[in-house]
């Protein structure tokens, strides 16, 4: 009977999550493409377009050009889709635990979260096309250059747990979630885990592919790089991929950085039912992933223009990589010296 | 209820390769599903199959091909001081690679011997 269930809780949960993912990253891009529009004085898209997106997408004949590796051209956005909503199994969804809690931690995750972004550049090098060959090359840079700073910022908030409670595994995320960093540290490390909140809202808008990290698409440059020679139903599943992982990126950074709950805060004054407080609690994750997402998306692309290559590495091996070393220095004298 | 299944376990981490596997092929159903709605059917035989090119003629697929080697070049870009040191240091003289060899090698020597791992 164990076994049954088992079975059932493992087939459910990537469908529950997918589903959600794949909801609510719609409707963030629809407020994504609204508030974009709003601050350039536009009136902008109404909030279901991608939606709409997705359907004639679906529509739309799928060409496969006549130099693509034709399976490995079809697979590659049903892998990224797959391994995106996998990714989402790891985290914790607002008060719930994470549907796979204690079969993988904040390795895995950072390891997961680069499946999809290998997917689409072998995709894009399957095209056969130049312009999809570039758009890869640059994708490759760009993951080359942000691994530094992810694992850095990561094995430095990992470091601190590992000194304060030496007892819990310290890249669990459930460690982070019980033990919000902020209450964690002083002065010191206060500013260290500032600037690691700040170094990785920058890596999830390059995670993301988004301006000013968008080397890799660069609509205006190089076409669409490595989506260039996608169509109909691929580039569909390609559209919905990017819209869950804007949800995956939203979501570790709330587990990591802001892991609050609102039912407590309100318990104080009134008293809540269990599922009164759970749905509090959900609704206040959908905002802060709402935050997050216009922060990294919205507001980094209507701010800056384009990086080149050579910048975006530069940002990530130099401004950002110092800043999280510094950051880890700060951190470690917080530890020792209880500053 | 899915600790049930084998987990590899550190002192600082764990997962699940198993459980990620059967995750990821159902997760890559749930993505078939939606990719098989969509339109299978497409012109073969025609113009539209051709690579996209900003409307320019493909001579050949070979003049067309991006060389591997363009990756680095935003790396190179980048990091320019870095690599300028680094091809200064390789002349190309093989007595020069000799002395660095033994000159690494005498410094390693030396730490080891002031502060290395006393039997």
């Amino acid at each position: 009977m164990m076994y049954v269930l088992l079975a059932l809780y493992i087939i459910a949960a990537p469908f529950i999550v997918g589903a959600l993912g794949i909801l609510y990253g719609m409707v963030l891009k629809g407020i994504d493409r609204k508030l974009t529009a709003r601050m350039q004085g536009r009136v902008g898209p109404p909030l279901r377009q991608p939606f709409y997106d997705v359907l004639k997408l679906l529509e739309k004949e799928c060409i496969i050009p006549e130099n693509a590796v034709k399976w490995l051209f079809n697979a590659a956005p049903l892998i990224a889709l797959a391994a995106s909503i996998t990714t989402l199994l790891y985290l914790p969804i607002g008060p719930f635990p994470p549907l796979f809690s204690g079969n993988g931690d904040l390795i895995v995750i950072l390891y997961l979260l680069e499946v999809p972004c290998l997917a689409i550049l072998a995709g894009g090098f399957a095209a056969g096309s130049p312009y999809s060959t570039v758009g890869s090359q640059r994708e490759m840079v760009l993951m080359i250059s942000c691994e530094f700073p992810l694992a850095a910022a990561i094995i430095a908030l990992a470091w601190k747990y590992s000194s304060i409670y030496p007892g819990l595994k310290a890249f669990s995320l459930t460690t982070f979630v019980n033990n919000p960093i902020w209450n964690n540290v002083g002065v010191l490390g206060f500013i260290g885990v500032g600037i690691l909140l700040i170094v990785m809202l920058a890596l999830s808008t390059s995670g993301l592919g988004r301006l000013p990290f968008d080397i890799a698409e660069a609509g205006t440059e190089i076409s669409g790089g490595m989506l260039v020679e996608y169509t109909g139903r691929n580039l569909g599943i390609l559209y919905i991929n990017d819209a869950v992982r804007v949800v995956v990126f939203a979501t570790l950074i709330n587990a990591m950085f802001f892991p609050y709950k609102l039912s407590p805060l309100i318990a104080n004054y009134v008293a809540l039912p269990l599922a009164a407080s759970l749905t509090i609690d959900f609704l206040f994750y959908l905002f802060k992933v709402f935050l997050i997402a216009f922060v990294t998306v919205t507001l980094m692309r209507v701010a800056f223009p384009r990086y080149r290559v050579d910048d975006v590495v530069k940002f990530y091996w130099g401004i950002a990589g110092l800043a999280t070393l510094a950051a880890l220095i700060l951190i470690v004298m917080d530890t020792f010296f209880g500053w | 209820m899915v600790g049930a299944l084998n987990t590899y376990v550190t002192p600082s981490g764990f997962w699940n390769p198993i459980l990620w596997l059967i995750a990821f092929l159902i997760s890559l159903l749930l993505a078939y599903i939606i990719w098989s709605r969509g339109e299978k059917s497409y012109k073969k035989e025609t113009e539209q199959v051709k690579p996209f090119f900003a409307g320019n003629v493909i001579e050949s697929k070979e003049r067309a091909h991006v060389r591997a080697h363009n990756i680095y070049w935003g790396f190179v870009e980048a990091l320019r001081p870095y690599y300028m040191a680094l091809k200064r240091i390789h002349t190309g003289d093989v007595n020069d690679y000799v002395a660095w060899f033994i000159g690494v090698t005498s410094f390693m020597l030396i730490i080891y011997f002031l502060w290395g791992v006393k039997p």
